[in-house]
């Protein structure tokens, strides 16, 4: 197989579950978008060492480029200030305060808005977790892999995180939902 | 609408978008960083200019004088 298409199947094997974990740690698509290509750009650039290695090992080495990424003090500080507030607006369809007539449209724009705000405000394990798992569609083992932490963890930290989540929504159907 | 509706439908909010994926994929593979991997081999030093026969025919009697001498008796004092 070819440089480039070596790359290539590394790249869309990957990508996906880079970028959803930049979105955990940062909150920003695009910023998140940003980062991933770093990572990608020094796996292009060390790419005759990570083809010898088993695919659990690509996806070890390229987190291990992620996480020292994400650590980096300026971009962290940068990220982290605007992590909630990016959350909070991403799917902003609509406005979260609408009272009625509230069309289906309106609605599942008020819900987005409600969930979005819920995982912004979520410890940054879980919401990295969890983010890996909605958005980067892996499973518990693979995100464990990837984080450096046994699966056990990642279940446990999902759950409390789909425990917060359901409260979340609790608050906000309970008062609807009986009229 | 379940939990994992829900989380579905923030998960496609902030996916990357196929385009802007394949866009990044152009940039990577396009940067002049990628196919520098083979210059990164060790290049073999450059060869030192030689030093004349004599100065070696020079040197090469100088060190024989100081290993002799170097293992001469040390004399005692009396």
């Amino acid at each position: 197989m070819d440089r480039d298409a070596e790359f290539r199947r590394l790249y869309e094997a990957h990508r996906a579950a880079v970028h959803a974990y930049f979105v955990g740690r940062t909150g920003d698509r695009q910023l998140a978008a940003d980062l991933m290509q770093e990572v990608f750009l020094r796996a292009w650039q060390h790419l005759d060492r990570l083809t010898g290695l088993p695919e659990d090992g690509q996806r070890g080495w390229l987190f291990t480029v992620a996480r020292n990424l994400s650590v980096d003090s300026a971009r962290h500080q940068r990220t982290a200030d605007g992590a909630q507030r990016a959350l909070e607006h991403e799917p902003s369809g609509g406005q979260a305060s609408v009272a009625a007539p509230a069309s289906t449209a309106v609605l599942a724009a008020e819900r987005a808005t409600v969930v979005a705000a819920a995982i912004a405000k979520l410890p940054e394990q879980q919401r990295v977790t969890l983010a890996m798992a909605a958005a980067g569609e892996l499973n518990s083992a693979e995100i464990g892999v990837a984080l450096g932490v046994p699966a056990g963890t990642v279940r446990y930290r999902l759950s409390l995180a789909r425990r917060t989540l359901a409260e979340a929504l609790g608050d906000y159907d309970d008062p609807e939902e009986e009229q | 609408m379940s939990l994992d509706d829900d989380l579905a439908a923030w998960a496609a909010t902030v996916r990357l978008p196929e385009a802007d994926a394949a866009a990044i994929f152009q940039r990577i593979v396009a940067s002049a960083a990628g196919p520098a991997a083979p210059a990164e081999r060790p290049v073999a030093p450059a060869a030192a200019p030689s030093l004349d026969p004599s100065w070696w025919r020079g040197y090469n009697a100088g060190f024989a004088a100081r290993m002799v001498a170097s293992t001469a008796p040390v004399r005692l004092a009396a």
